[in-house]
């Protein structure tokens, strides 16, 4: 298979089967921030307004680049942004701008206190 | 490069790397809180609906998973139930399952090893295991378990003879897996409670076999 034609058939994600290197038994246990974002994802597939089908496709949708260099739950609250602004749920701006009022709640040069944890 | 700034004899320096990480943490942290905050002040969803979630998934563990597994070796209508609907003998044991998903038990024997993955993301039986290990969820696992699976569970430490088939399950966002362990030898006068604490979360993955001495708390 060329290699244009294997960009069509295999997505970034799908790598099933795919030569990789030896498996490094890693864990870690999960930063405050990375387990809200997991129960948001389980929040929004309860009401229906982004289903795990629908995560894993705006997963797909970050193409390769940003798949290989975010982590996990980056990816997913990307994701999540995106589908939320193509749904016409949120907007870029409206996202920006309480963006930075979150920023501005955090203590200058301390970046380990959020103050935005529930 | 390091920090010398917090210890007075360098014995507690750190590694800048761990700076630049929680740095870059920083940016997408502030992005969950305000995706969060935003869906919350148009009533799309409940803050407490998001306490309350953390709390479900701080409480789920491979101990669940383990509580099946055991009642499954003593009670053999169980266990005829539990490979016919994973998940409402789950919830006969007070397990709920809080997503859509539904649950296929899968029983090795003599002749068949069972071993899950997801090889396009990350499904996983959560409600009954907790979250995945990152392994479960990096490349190397997903992309080699479904094609050199024997080569996969030998690097677990784990070998299964030639004349056993190994059956690789593929999970999706509706249909996730458990694999369900062969009992071992010698644990005929075991009470449920002593069978439990052999089963670990990797033998309910399939990359280890539950064995005698090697269990959660090894008994």
């Amino acid at each position: 298979m060329s290699e244009t034609e294997s960009l069509v058939t295999r997505l970034p994600n799908d790598i099933g089967g795919l030569p990789a290197g030896p498996i490094q038994r890693v864990d870690h246990e999960l930063a405050p921030w990375e387990k809200c974002c997991h129960a948001l994802a389980d929040v929004l597939d309860f009401h229906k307004i982004i289903n795990t089908e629908e995560k894993r496709c705006g997963v797909e949708a970050l193409g390769a680049e940003m798949i290989g260099k975010l982590t996990y739950y980056e990816r997913w609250i990307v994701a999540f942004a995106n589908i939320l602004f193509r749904k016409g749920i949120l907007t870029p701006g409206e996202l920006a701008r309480k963006m930075d009022e979150v920023q501005a709640r955090w203590p200058a040069g301390v970046n380990d206190e959020p103050a935005g944890r529930p | 490069m390091r920090r010398r700034q917090h210890g007075h004899d360098g014995t507690h320096e750190h590694a800048h790397p761990e700076i630049s990480e929680s740095e870059r943490l920083g940016y997408f942290e502030i992005m969950e809180t305000a995706v969060r905050e935003l869906l919350i002040e148009k009533r799309l969803i409940g803050a407490d609906e998001i306490r309350r979630q953390i709390e479900v998934l701080d409480s789920r563990t491979p101990a669940l998973g383990a509580k099946v597994v055991a009642r499954a070796w003593a009670d053999p209508d169980f266990r005829a139930r539990l490979l016919a609907n994973g998940r409402s003998a789950c919830e006969e044991l007070g397990i709920s399952f809080y997503d859509d998903t539904s649950l296929i038990v899968l029983e090795n024997t003599e002749k068949v090893h069972n071993l899950i993955v997801c090889t396009l993301c990350s499904c996983y039986p959560r409600p009954v295991l907790g979250l995945p290990p990152d392994w479960y969820k990096l490349k190397p696992y997903r992309a080699r378990a479904v094609s050199e699976p024997r080569s996969v569970l030998a690097e677990f430490g784990t070998v299964i003879p030639d004349e056993v088939e190994v059956r690789v399950s593929d999970s999706t966002a509706m249909v996730r897996y458990l694999v369900l362990p062969r009992r071992p030898e010698g644990t005929e006068d075991y009470s449920e409670q002593q069978l439990a604490a052999l089963v670990t979360r990797d033998t309910m993955i399939g990359v280890a076999l539950a064995a005698i001495g090697t269990g959660r708390t090894g008994l």
